[in-house]
């Protein structure tokens, strides 16, 4: 008698589905593991693998996606972008002169030129950024 | 300077080590049953990152074992 073979019932998009779901667990759990170590050199195995498999969980996001395996979620319109821009360089702002008010030298002698007056499209001194 | 590894430390790479083992099952039966090359192959790869994964777990284990106390303190 020919024992019958049980399929999975699964299909290759639900088993890559369910890697992707665990890898980005992993990255997380991780990433706690980092912050909860003591011992340097432990803090940096878990960084780099946390690191690893983020890199991972990229290339199977991007290859599902190529095959048509993951429904992506539609671009923000501009109009919601602009909205968000325009509050959150208001808070800057009104961060920027909270900062120089409470940090600022005793009262009658200030070492800061406030630059809150300038146009908000201005560069800052010193600002660095992580985007591109 | 190698420190003792905490109860908690070891937890977590305990955890981490069934982590990446049922990682490296599921990309095999991606493998295994798969038609996509592209994903299957990925998969292929993949499965050896997570053994390199467990290996480097596995050996902190054994780097710390010598520092580890015999007594509860």
């Amino acid at each position: 008698m020919f024992q019958q073979q049980k399929q999975s019932i699964l299909t290759e998009e639900d088993l890559a589905g369910s890697i992707l779901g665990d890898l980005k667990r992993v990255v997380r759990e991780y990433a706690t593991a980092a912050t909860e170590s003591t011992c340097p050199d432990i803090r940096q195995l878990f960084t780099k693998l946390m690191d690893s498999t983020l890199a991972l969980q990229g290339q199977m996001f991007q290859a599902m996606q190529q095959a048509n395996m993951y429904n992506v979620s539609s671009p923000a319109l501009r109009q919601e972008l602009d909205k968000q821009a325009k509050q959150y360089q208001q808070t800057k702002q009104k961060t920027n002169q909270f900062l120089q008010q409470n940090l600022g030298q005793r009262q009658g002698q200030t070492m800061y030129t406030p630059n809150m007056q300038h146009q908000s499209g201005q560069h800052q001194q010193g600002t660095q950024t992580y985007y591109m | 300077m190698l420190q003792p590894m905490t109860a908690k430390e070891l937890e977590y790479i305990a955890d981490s080590m069934s982590n990446e083992d049922l990682l490296m099952k599921q990309c095999a039966a991606v493998v295994a049953t798969g038609t996509t090359p592209a994903l299957t192959n990925l998969c292929s790869q993949m499965i050896q990152t997570h053994q390199q994964h467990y290996d480097s777990l596995l050996h902190a284990i054994n780097h710390h074992l010598q520092m580890a106390p015999t007594q509860p303190q």
